[in-house]
């Protein structure tokens, strides 16, 4: 075998341990992450607490300050991803309509589609 | 030097540029890419806030066993204890706030709740059963018990979360554990620990205190059995029957300003407990509550040793609420 096609091997399989030890063995570590790269159902169970401390507190302005952790998106937009993942999930009828009247006061600021169903 | 006398050290060096393109590649590149964290990988101010959250929905809905839940997804170590700090610095540095309050009661609940047992966060291989933990009445029991996942997952390939609902209405699937996914290299969801919540029922309270009239100071004792590093006021909120009551504000005044606490944040010295550090020369005045008994002329207590030394001692202020 040539030389030159041996050195490309050996640059090959280096290149294939340098990723295994990158990737698996000792991969980047993401220890100080933010709420918007949460799971969908800790977001979910996010919006939940915001909902149900919003039919206490009836503070809308805090919900949406609360609900801003989970990222740029509008509050209305993450309150009704979240009420579809909880009704695919089969959350409790009394979940679904706290966070139901949670969407339904953000839609009153500022409507963007329909509540689903429940 | 022909190829015989060089060596294989151009594998070597073959391999070394390999492993550097590799690095290069998986940390820099591509590096592994985290979309799907859970709370305990969030950074210690947003814990914060996400801990302020389930005090702020435990004080609404009054489900405890709910909130501990909760707690446990922040992956602290004594979910007892992380609440209780947080809730004494909110209390210091942003005073009396709805937030420290929530934070407080629901310290007070978890201090009271003498079978807490931490919820399991890590997956295990079997499959899950339904616990249903029979309701026993208590006096304290003044809301309707709530269905609440505990966290017995399984290992599933599925890359969502799915409550299995056997039995009882689940609730909220609020405890799951960590999963992590990698993104960006091929598209495939990895297979992925997903637990499912089984259904425990247990009575939940209401934090709050029991409602009555202002609080009226029974007692008030200069304590010198022992030496104070500074002095302070300790003060004891009964209710008329002699038990204590956690979550009383308490209102320390003086020339300059104003303080507030509550009782119960330190529930090992009693639930009804809570203590303030006196400034020398300066004269406080002390009540519980808006509408309680304002007790004047507290001042810091010199007490003296048989041998004439001087120090610190302390004030116990008892109150009850009639």
């Amino acid at each position: 075998m040539a030389r030159w096609i041996r050195f490309l091997i050996a640059i090959v399989v280096g290149a294939g341990l340098g990723l295994v030890y990158g990737w698996l063995v000792n991969p980047v570590e993401y220890v100080e992450t933010t709420p918007d790269t949460l799971r969908i159902d800790y977001r979910t169970d996010y919006v939940l607490m915001v909902a149900e401390a919003y039919q206490g507190e009836q503070d809308l302005d805090l919900a949406m300050r609360r609900l801003a952790m989970l990222g740029d998106t509008p509050p209305a937009e993450i309150a009704y991803q979240a009420i579809l993942f909880a009704q695919k999930a089969g959350y409790a009828d009394s979940d679904l309509e706290r966070m139901q009247a949670l969407l339904s006061a953000l839609q009153a600021l500022n409507p963007i589609q329909e509540p689903p169903p429940p | 030097m022909n190829d015989e006398e060089r060596g294989p050290w151009y594998l070597l060096t073959g391999l070394i540029i390999g492993a550097v393109l590799g690095l290069l590649y998986a940390w820099i590149v591509q590096p592994v890419q985290y979309v799907d964290t859970s709370p305990a990988s969030l950074r210690q101010d947003f814990k914060d806030q996400y801990r302020a959250l389930i005090a702020a929905s435990y004080v609404a809905n009054g489900d405890l066993v709910r909130a501990e839940a909760r707690l446990e997804l922040l992956g602290d170590e004594d979910i007892y204890r992380a609440i209780s700090e947080q809730a004494q610095r909110t209390l210091a540095e942003d005073g009396a706030t709805s937030q420290a309050r929530a934070l407080g009661l629901l310290a007070i609940a978890l201090g009271q709740d003498g079978a807490y047992q931490p919820v399991p966060t890590q997956p295990v291989q079997t499959r899950p059963t339904n616990t249903i933990v029979p309701l026993t009445p208590t006096p304290t029991s003044t809301l309707p018990a709530t269905p609440t996942p505990s966290s017995t997952p399984e290992e599933t390939s599925t890359p969502t979360s799915t409550p299995e609902a056997t039995g009882e209405t689940p609730s909220s699937p609020a405890t799951e554990a960590p999963v992590t996914t990698q993104d960006g290299q091929d598209g495939t969801p990895t297979e992925t620990p997903i637990p499912r919540p089984t259904t425990t029922l247990t009575p939940t309270r209401t934090p709050t205190p029991t409602p009555g009239g202002p609080f009226i100071l029974m007692s008030r004792e200069k304590l010198c059995e022992q030496k104070f590093s500074q002095p302070m006021v300790q003060v004891e909120a009964k209710n008329i029957l002699g038990q204590p009551v956690p979550g009383v504000l308490v209102i320390v005044t003086w020339d300059q300003g104003e303080d507030h606490f509550f009782t119960g944040l330190k529930p090992e010295k009693g639930l009804g407990y809570a203590d303030y550090s006196l400034t020398p020369g300066m004269v406080y005045t002390i009540r519980l509550g808006e509408t309680g008994q304002a007790v004047t002329d507290i001042s810091a207590p010199e007490c003296h040793s048989g041998s004439g030394d001087t120090f610190w001692g302390a004030w116990l202020l008892g109150f009850v609420q009639p």
